[in-house]
């Protein structure tokens, strides 16, 4: 008898895995904790990593990501569906425009701070891509400093133009998902991805390819 | 469409953010010119960097795992429990069944004309009430599942706790026993020989009730805190999980136990695991011969709880008097919640290896489990034995004597005064709320016409030139009619104030700070320099005498003789007494005093103290000659003492 067998045998694995947004949502207010579990774990990823392209910052994101899913557990009973995704993400961004203009009016960020995700660089970063063996850590350096260059573009849209592109290009949700998201019409969102668009165009870098 | 496309024109195109219109324009267009291809393409590549930023990093099982404690549990660290799904489907079918059986049988044709007459006026104190008073035996045990959360908000005893007062809800302690053995039911199935392994996936956790009841003792001079908490854990029949969490809190780790508080040759706690990359997270394996509800008790250790005492003492108008109001604040900022919590604080200095904070901020609960010793060649059980064993000094004794039950009833009463022979406990009357990062500051006593006496004290060498006021008090039962001479006092800050007329309107007279009294004893609180009463010490007259020479003409000894006078002024309006200590810098002296007014006493070896009273207004004057006596004369005054004692 195999791990997996054995485990199932002790516990009885039940394949929450197949069954909707909204059945999970219906089982929570039923009373059953692991319906809420499994849909933290289904949406962790693309919460954390959205809330990291908002705040720029793992450690942020993560308070942020507590407090989303809190908000959920906590309002599940005015969820009316039918997009959970949607209703989530509007959760988040709530949570992460608060958060921006919070530290907004709490910080003067220097303008050639670092943020919490790139702070690594020259011979720090040379150093942990050597110790990764890399195959090319001059090739490794580049790439790295490339993100960091669209690190930086993203989190130099204003609040409301970064949500609407994390979420349209990163969530990959339809323009009239992140409508409602953001609670706009549609229109709004294409003119804010639109403006989005053409700042990232003057600030991400030409191209991809490494010049030795 | 004329010209070439814009920027932002093909921009829209690449994301289709134009109108439909907009679109076939451009699109045309494309097709016919290379140059708006080409930088479209441009834009394209450019566009594709921001894929870089989809590497970044998921969510990690801790992340979940705290997100969904913080979302379902608030502030206090989650129980999480697994069992088999099918099984919880067969529970809730039967709860709904036993639920809807209890009201047939409580509103039904039968019910009795004192019942409520209504569903609508079935209120949820009501419920509890009726639920609890309900005989064990005589309860469904789905009734108690299915009331569950309304029994949570009603604090509950333990068996072998002391409740000390009516608890919470109207509901009275005794009525909220644990189920009886009748409501459980064993299950036919047999168990496995083999435990598991592990649980079998994270969304197996289920979320228990409350805590029934807390009980906090802190240990003030360790920043330690027992806790005690008692949960109803719903079992099936086989092996359990129960998960417990603390982060975000100053738990110890190693401290926690967990033991049935029923059913104990039925239900056994195998092994506490810690999971590996799971920091702050700990597995309890369960194997239970019975089904239901079983009363559990957890004890832990926590640091970040704290607690002072502080006094208030109100002198008299003649300041032969004092109300004395004992306070005691505890400060709870061990990141938990404790609702309803039974609080008993200890006096006196404890013993312990590791600091409790320490302990709770480890990344493993037993060190790097890859490491030797504790938690590497013992099994964890063993090594929790082994930590109770060393801190046996203490927190060993503290934590057997209540985790004991009632056959050992007696022999933990001896324990307990045994164990206490250093030390005091107190316990606070009933329950408190203590959230976390709160204070609350509670009575402890207040006592009228404690006896005190007032002493004015004046030494240079230890306060300068300035006499300093005292204010004395004994702990014992004649100086007071209650409240004093039961208890020592822990240590803690006075404040002292003064009635200043018969309105009551007090003065602050000063504080200070006071160590820990025991019964019987006196205390003298140092209430800083006194502003209405002087002592000015003057030097008179100074000279040498009876000097003593060697052979070769050499002095080899000599007296020295010192005059002094030193007045007193009392600008107050009551009479004090005052106390002077003088230094002469060597064993060999004697005094001369004059005058009535003052008597002397030999304070130790160089020094004299001399005491004497000041009417209200008043000046008195000491004076007195104090000769030493140096180099081959102390001899003659040893001489002189010697012959003085035969």
């Amino acid at each position: 008898m195999g791990y997996d067998d054995r485990l199932e045998e002790v516990v009885g694995v039940v394949a929450l895995t197949s069954v909707t947004d909204e059945s999970l949502i219906a089982a929570h207010l039923r009373g059953d904790p692991a319906a809420f579990r499994e849909l933290v774990e289904r949406y962790a990823d693309g919460v954390l990593r959205y809330l990291t392209h908002m705040t720029a910052s793992r450690d942020q994101a993560e308070d942020l990501f507590q407090e989303t899913f809190k908000k959920v557990h906590e309002k599940a009973h005015t969820y009316r569906g039918p997009a959970f995704k949607s209703w989530l993400f509007t959760i988040a961004t709530r949570a992460a425009i608060d958060h921006v203009r919070r530290r907004r009016r709490t910080a003067m960020l220097s303008l050639d701070q670092e943020t919490d995700c790139g702070q690594e660089s020259g011979s720090a970063l040379v150093e942990s891509i050597s110790a990764e063996g890399a195959t090319d850590p001059a090739e490794e350096l580049v790439r790295e400093e490339r993100k960091q260059q669209v690190r930086e573009a993203v989190a130099s849209l204003p609040v409301k133009q970064r949500a609407t592109l994390v979420l349209a290009y990163y969530q990959q949700l339809s323009y009239r998902e992140v409508a409602d998201v953001m609670g706009c019409s549609l229109g709004t969102v294409k003119t804010q991805m639109s403006r989005a668009l053409a700042t990232l165009a003057c600030k991400l870098p030409d191209s991809l390819s490494v010049t030795k | 469409m004329n010209g070439h496309c814009t920027e932002q024109q093909l921009i829209d195109y690449a994301f289709e953010l134009a109108s439909q219109t907009r679109m076939h324009e451009i699109r045309a267009h494309l097709d016919s010119c290379e140059a708006c291809r080409a930088k479209l393409d441009g834009l394209k590549s450019k566009f594709a960097s921001l894929d870089l930023l989809r590497e970044e990093m998921g969510a990690s099982e801790a992340l979940i795992a705290g997100a969904v404690a913080a979302a379902t549990q608030s502030r206090r660290p989650a129980i999480l429990r697994l069992w088999a799904r099918p099984w919880l489907g067969a529970v809730a079918a039967v709860v709904a069944v036993g639920v809807a059986l209890l009201v047939v049988s409580t509103f039904g044709p039968g019910r009795k004309a004192s019942q409520p007459a209504t569903v609508e006026s079935f209120s949820q104190e009501d419920l509890s009430q009726r639920t609890l008073d309900v005989p064990a035996a005589a309860e469904p045990e789905k009734l108690v599942a299915a009331d569950r959360s309304l029994r949570s908000n009603a604090a509950a005893p333990t068996a072998g706790w002391q409740p000390q007062a009516k608890l919470g809800g109207g509901v009275v302690a005794k009525s909220l026993a644990a189920p009886a053995p009748a409501e459980l039911t064993l299950a036919d199935a047999e168990i496995a020989e083999k435990p598991p392994f592990a649980p079998a996936s994270a969304i197996e956790l289920v979320v228990l009730p409350r805590r029934q009841n807390v009980q906090l003792t802190i240990y003030n001079g360790a920043d330690l805190t027992l806790v005690r908490e008692q949960r109803h854990l719903t079992l099936k029949k086989g092996w359990n999980w129960l998960q417990f969490m603390w982060a975000d809190t100053l738990i110890d780790p190693t401290s926690l136990s967990l033991e049935p508080a029923e059913h104990r040759d039925q239900v056994e706690v195998q092994q506490l695991v810690f999971p590996p990359r799971l920091r702050e997270l700990g597995r309890w394996l369960i194997r239970s011969e019975v089904e239901g509800q079983v009363p559990f008790e957890l004890t832990y250790m926590t640091s970040g709880l704290s607690w002072r005492a502080f006094y208030m003492g109100t002198l008299s108008l003649d300041e032969r008097s004092m109300r004395l109001e004992g306070y005691v604040r505890v400060d709870n900022n061990s990141g938990e919640d404790y609702e309803d919590a039974q609080t008993r604080l200890l006096v006196g200095e404890i013993h312990l290896l590791d600091e409790i904070g320490d302990l709770a901020r480890r990344q493993y609960a037993y060190d790097d489990p890859r490491s030797e010793g504790v938690g590497g060649d013992l099994g964890l059980g063993d090594a929790v034995d082994a930590y109770r064993e060393d801190e046996k000094v203490w927190a060993g004794n503290i934590l057997s004597l209540l985790q004991g039950d009632s056959r050992s009833l007696e022999e933990r009463k001896e324990i307990i005064k045994e164990g206490l022979s250093e030390y005091f406990l107190y316990t606070i009357e009933g329950t408190e709320t203590i959230p976390n990062e709160w204070g609350k500051r509670l009575l402890s006593f207040e006592t009228d016409d404690i006896p005190v006496t007032s002493l004015y004290k004046y030494d240079e060498e230890r306060w300068g030139t300035e006499p300093i006021r005292f204010v004395s008090f004994a702990n014992d039962i004649e100086s007071a009619a209650g409240g004093l001479g039961e208890t020592p006092l822990p240590d803690g800050d006075v404040r002292i104030y003064s009635r200043i007329d018969d309105a009551k309107h007090l003065a602050y007279v000063g504080g200070t700070e006071t160590k820990y009294i025991p019964v019987g004893e006196k205390v003298e609180l140092d209430l800083g320099p006194a502003r209405l009463v002087k002592v000015e010490p003057v030097l008179m007259d100074v000279r040498t005498e009876n000097h003593a020479f060697d052979g070769r003409g050499n002095v080899t000894g000599w007296d020295e003789v010192r005059s002094w006078k030193i007045e007193i002024a009392n600008a107050r309006t009551l009479p004090v007494e005052i106390e002077i200590t003088r230094g002469f810098d060597t064993p060999q002296w004697e005094l001369q005093l004059k005058g009535q007014t003052a008597t002397y006493e030999k304070y130790d070896v160089t020094h004299a103290r001399f005491k004497l009273t000041v009417g209200p207004r008043s000046k008195e004057m000491l004076t007195y000659t104090v000769t030493t006596y140096h180099g081959a004369r102390e001899q003659v005054l040893i001489q002189r003492e010697q012959n003085s004692r035969r």
